[in-house]
């Protein structure tokens, strides 16, 4: 079974678990809270059926949780320590914002975006821009491995080469394409009415249901609780 | 009610930055439910019609324009875009960049959602859209693992949706196999059954012959020639090279040809010159691996997307790489240019044996969209990018005798799109290529760039390279290819020279 959350649920969790990462976790409470709140975007990528991506995550933080904890300490020294504890302290920092990013886009279709920022009121041209930019992305991506086949061909790789003028051929062939393609695909979006006075409507009805009330009460919870006891106490 | 929908009277337009007119007192009138036909060269003005009709012109593409056009009874300088979205609907020519969305679903409902219709009203033209046109299997999907043919079907039904009186279609068929061209054909006789005014432009013309009420030829921005939908489908090809449309009437065996349902042919090779493919083995789904990964073998036959165990392939020929969209083309001449590493291979020329990464260096591709190839400022560096040697001197004797050392100077994005093709086939030579490889060179180019194609592949072969060219145009097989080989789920089921 598929948990389906409502795209401004999905967005209240961005915002929350933004605002947390940029506040560090001191006692073990609240590192217990932090790691709870890092271990939800992982559950909800199970219940999407992202097992790799999710597996990859679970790793990764919980080795880097692991280093922090088990083996570094103040008076670590030595090149390889200090290498490890910035690596290590950035991923548990800001991990979850990150495994939270990659849950939203993935489980966002464009239609329940527009029509989640529509509820939300906020004006079409910011909706729309958006809305674009996320279409935008395999696009890019597309272009790119396109980009790097023919330069494969040519022999033109990083090394030995100039460092400048590879990142130039990369960037000049995508540069022109997506500019082409943006160009090419506002054509079309007008001729199908995008832009006009009618207020734009949606097939994506969006309901709150019992889960969407649930996570946005246990991460306001969660914020609540980081500030009190980071701040007030 | 009139008769007719469409009024051009007498316009004349040019693009802001142009040097000419790109229509020259063009009138047209076109009535209501008639299906009608542009034809002519590249740049004759075809696609500057269709943006009259729409609305693009002059309300997106900046320019000078005089005279007058009437769609459905309105004035179309004084009606804003959007409120011809329920009149008008346009099919683009490169499905790549007409999508919206990135979900099937979304790109059918996203003009309806434009137009403020209510969720009950846009939920059932959806649904009876996609009875009509088949499309079930097609929902849900991501559009970006679609292929060419159910992109363009996907792109039809998004502009149906809105249930426009007038469908304009811009060379629609561009990236298209035969199979989708005649699923293609049936959505317009179903839009002509229904009574919509239908308007095509395409260089592609044999597939319309039976569906076109009138047919209109351009050239240089003005109607040069009008033929009734019975003259057209008699045009033998002596007279549509006059007007340099490609033929209207092709060669039953090519169309058979390049039409899947043709039966198993096989493979005859009588050459004893030739360069050897050996253990082409390739899958997009490999098995998960630990360590090590395993080598692809003949023995693997059900997971491969490619299976060639030998294959020679003439020297000094054009050979056609044909079959339909997504069976494996493209697969071939990646893993042959060595652009996919995983896949085993050899090949053997003159005694000398090229594997994995040497395959870089003897074969190179000609890629469909060849803005992607070019990356330097100008066409000479483009060509010494690709020399170890950096030889000037023979950079521009290759220049030369492609025709490209006048621009030598000019950036590679400023040329035409064939000039730029012929710049990536210059820098395939420096690079010493002998096997070249083009990926559906022609598709969208009129019949003198079609011709013009063919002849330099020809130049190609007869100056010692191996060309192979996979292609959709029976038109082109039938001109200038000496051998056809067919692909068919990654696996040659056929080989034969056809002159």
């Amino acid at each position: 079974m598929a948990l389906k959350l409502d795209p401004r649920t999905k967005l209240f969790m961005i915002f929350i678990v933004s605002a947390v990462v940029m506040m560090s976790a001191t006692t073990p409470l609240l590192w217990a809270v932090r790691i709870t709140m890092t271990m939800i975007p992982i559950l909800l990528l199970i219940a999407e059926k992202h097992y790799a991506a999710a597996l990859r995550f679970i790793v990764l933080y919980s080795a880097a949780l692991l280093i922090s904890f088990k083996f570094l300490s103040e008076n670590s020294k030595g090149f390889l320590s200090a290498f490890l504890v910035g690596y290590c302290s950035i991923i548990v920092q800001f991990m979850p914002a990150v495994i939270t990013a990659w849950y939203v886009v993935r489980t966002t279709k464009i239609g329940e975006f527009v029509s989640a920022m529509q509820k939300m009121h906020v004006p079409d041209g910011i909706t729309i821009s958006l809305a674009v930019v996320m279409r935008f992305f395999p696009t890019i991506k597309e272009e790119y491995s396109s980009i790097r086949d023919a330069m494969k061909m040519r022999g033109i790789m990083f090394g030995g080469g100039n460092v400048t003028d590879v990142v130039e051929y990369r960037m000049i062939p995508l540069l022109f394409s997506c500019v082409n393609i943006g160009d090419e695909l506002s054509a079309a979006a007008v001729t199908r009415g995008l832009g006009g006075k009618v207020k734009r409507t949606s097939v994506q009805e969006l309901k709150m249901g019992g889960a969407d009330y649930m996570l946005i009460l246990m991460f306001t919870a969660a914020l609540v609780f980081f500030v009190v006891f980071k701040y007030m106490k | 009610m009139t008769d007719t929908i469409v009024e051009i009277k007498n316009v004349t337009h040019k693009y802001k930055g142009a040097a000419g007119n790109t229509l020259d007192g063009v009138s047209l009138s076109i009535k209501r439910g008639e299906t009608l036909l542009l034809c002519g060269a590249s740049g004759s003005g075809k696609t500057s019609v269709i943006r009259l009709i729409n609305g693009l012109i002059p309300h997106y593409y900046q320019g000078t324009m005089t005279g007058e056009v009437t769609v459905n009874g309105l004035d179309i300088s004084k009606t804003q875009l959007y409120e011809l979205a329920g009149v008008v609907g346009t099919v683009f020519q490169n499905p790549r960049s007409q999508f919206f969305s990135v979900d099937t679903d979304g790109e059918i409902v996203f003009g309806p959602e434009n137009i403020g219709l209510s969720p009950e009203e846009i939920r059932s033209r959806k649904e009876e859209i996609v009875g009509q046109m088949n499309l079930d299997k097609l929902l849900d999907r991501s559009l970006f693992e679609l292929s060419g043919g159910e992109k363009q079907r996907i792109a039809c039904a998004s502009v149906a949706a809105l249930l426009p009186e007038i469908i304009l279609l811009d060379e629609p068929s561009s990236n298209l196999d035969m199979d989708s061209m005649k699923m293609l054909h049936d959505i317009v006789r179903e839009w002509k059954r229904q009574g919509k005014t239908v308007i095509v432009s395409e260089h592609r013309l044999w597939y319309l012959k039976d569906l076109a009420d009138r047919v209109i030829c351009m050239e240089n921005g003005a109607i040069v020639r009008e033929w009734t939908g019975r003259e057209f489908a008699d045009l033998s090809g002596t007279e549509t090279k006059n007007f340099k449309l490609r033929p209207v009437n092709i060669n039953e065996h090519y169309l058979a040809l390049l039409s899947e349902k043709e039966k198993e042919g096989s493979i005859d090779q009588h050459f004893s010159d030739g360069i050897r493919l050996k253990d082409f083995y390739f899958s997009y789904h490999r098995k998960p691996y630990i360590l090590r990964k395993r080598e692809f073998t003949a023995a693997d036959v059900d997971s491969l997307s490619l299976c060639i165990p030998e294959l020679d392939i003439p020297k000094g020929k054009v050979t056609a790489v044909i079959g339909s969209n997504g069976t494996g083309k493209s697969t071939f001449l990646r893993c042959l240019c060595g652009l996919e590493n995983d896949c085993t291979g050899v090949i053997a020329s003159d005694g000398k044996e090229y594997r994995k990464k040497h395959r870089i260096g003897f074969s190179y591709m000609v890629m469909q969209d060849v803005n992607h190839q070019l990356f330097t400022d100008s066409v000479e560096k483009e060509v010494l990018l690709s020399m170890k040697d950096k030889d000037v001197n023979r950079c521009h004797e290759i220049l030369n005798t492609l025709g490209l050392l006048e621009f030598k100077d000019k950036h590679p994005m400023a040329l035409s799109g064939g000039q730029k093709q012929r710049v990536a086939i210059a820098s395939a030579i420096a690079a010493g290529a002998e096997l070249l490889l083009f990926d559906e060179p022609t598709s969208g180019l009129d019949y003198a760039h079609m011709e013009k194609v063919g002849e330099l592949l020809h130049g190609l072969a007869e100056s010692g390279g191996t060309v192979l060219v996979s292609t959709h145009d029976p038109e082109f097989v039938e001109e200038c290819c000496d051998c056809t080989l067919r692909i068919k789920n990654g696996r040659v089921v056929s080989f034969e020279e056809s002159r």
